[in-house]
């Protein structure tokens, strides 16, 4: 059976080049535009990995991925982060929230800096679930 | 406290990072989210004869405003704040209030966008749609003082105008909601010209004696919340006083209610906050009669 991957990112451009590349690879898309619906669809489809942008409406991937991270039974989905943002202001942001007071989360299975070759998506697509 | 968020609209003419680094004490007060809004007015990418829909020119807009966004979003997001952003292709107007509501803010933090003849004439207007069709405080920040420093903590010496009428009790109210980051409030009412009727001055010193005791309920609330205030009474046209008043006590941002007319009879009217929007030097936070509390 198709393995399904959940895109979260409000840019159109970038959901229809990883629709593409999920598709192209035998994968099945979800898609949702910001980090609370991304969230939600996560609960009620448990998708077996996540590809998710960071500045985004409503609630930003920083929140959504520590919120994922907090969740027993989400905790375990492989992330792929996609952003323009930078691994390191990522990391650093993570950090900034944990000295506030939330608990340290993980670092992502993986971190992508927009834009990406559509081989390389879907290699390390590959590399985290097949 | 309820995380609050603020709508930051900027067309990068007036309000910068600096303008959005300098309102960061306003986490104190809760407001943990910025959403930025950078609108692309419709007429720089519109059909042109020969030419069509200008494509190009739209993609290099959206990409300029997104480099600024991310380099934005980057610092707010190690500071541990929540960042959103918009970039749109539109009329500024209808896109600010649909943002505002899709994302349920507190707070929207507009420059004065330069101005055309028509704009002159009929400048504000977009502020007052704006606070008309929200119920949506609006801070109109002028981050730069007449003395060409940042106006880094606008929130921390207040001038409340107050004119007794339901919109500024709302202000009044809305202002205490920010009182981890006042430091003092100055309570002002202005009495026009037209009150001084009767010739008695009984009479007018029995008007004075009234204002002057409202002002004192007023800055009884502040101080109750451990917010010092001080009161006073000023004569004559009521924004020409305003200013004043906010040079004489070196106040950092004039708040007044709003009452919630339409934009053009506020403006015909000759609002307070029409004048504020336009003239005045420093930031004004506008507080609409409808605010939610």
């Amino acid at each position: 059976m198709s393995k399904r991957v959940l895109a979260v990112d409000d840019d159109p451009d970038i959901v229809m080049f990883v629709k593409t590349v999920l598709e192209e690879n035998g994968y099945i898309p979800l898609i949702a535009k910001n980090g609370e619906t991304g969230l939600s669809m996560a609960r009620d489809e448990s998708p077996d990995l996540i590809i998710m942008d960071v500045l985004m409406p409503r609630q930003s991937g920083i929140r959504m991925y520590r919120e994922l991270k907090d969740d027993e039974t989400l905790r375990n989905i492989p992330v792929i982060i996609l952003s323009g943002i930078a691994r390191r202001t990522f990391l650093r942001s993570q950090e900034a929230l944990s000295e506030f007071g939330d608990h340290p989360v993980p670092e992502p299975e993986a971190y992508m800096e927009k834009p990406v070759e559509p081989a390389e998506l879907a290699e390390t697509v590959k590399n985290l679930i097949d | 406290m309820k995380n609050k968020k603020l709508l930051f609209v900027t067309q990068f003419e007036e309000l910068w990072f600096d303008a959005l680094q300098s309102l960061m004490d306003l986490r104190k007060a809760g407001f943990n989210h910025a959403v930025f809004l950078h609108v692309i007015e419709r007429d720089k990418v519109a059909m042109r004869r020969g030419k069509g829909y200008l494509k190009d020119e739209e993609v290099k807009l959206r990409e300029m405003a997104n480099v600024r966004f991310i380099d934005w979003a980057e610092s707010l997001f190690e500071q541990g704040m929540e960042v959103g952003a918009y970039i749109v292709v539109g009329n500024p107007l209808p896109k600010i209030i649909s943002t505002a509501e899709e994302e349920e803010v507190d707070l929207i933090v507009t420059g004065r966008h330069k101005q055309g003849k028509f704009e002159e004439l009929y400048g504000g207007s977009e502020t007052l749609e704006i606070l008309e069709r929200t119920s949506t405080p609006v801070l109109v920040y002028k981050y730069m003082l007449p003395s060409g420093k940042v106006n880094e903590r606008p929130f921390e010496r207040p001038l409340l105008t107050l004119d007794w009428s339901p919109a500024s009790e709302k202000a009044v109210e809305y202002l205490i909601s920010f009182k981890n980051i006042l430091k003092k409030v100055v309570a002002v009412h202005v009495i026009g010209e037209k009150e001084f009727k009767s010739t008695s001055a009984m009479e007018i010193q029995s008007l004075r004696k009234e204002n002057k005791q409202k002002l004192e309920e007023v800055c009884l609330l502040f101080e109750k919340e451990g917010i010092e205030a001080e009161s006073h009474l000023y004569v004559g046209s009521t924004f020409e006083q305003i200013e004043k008043a906010a040079t004489e006590r070196e106040a950092t941002m004039i708040v007044a209610g709003t009452t919630g007319k339409s934009p053009l009879k506020e403006i015909f009217l000759g609002s307070v906050a029409t004048k504020l929007t336009k003239h005045s030097m420093l930031p004004s936070l506008l507080v609409p009669a409808r605010v939610n509390l």
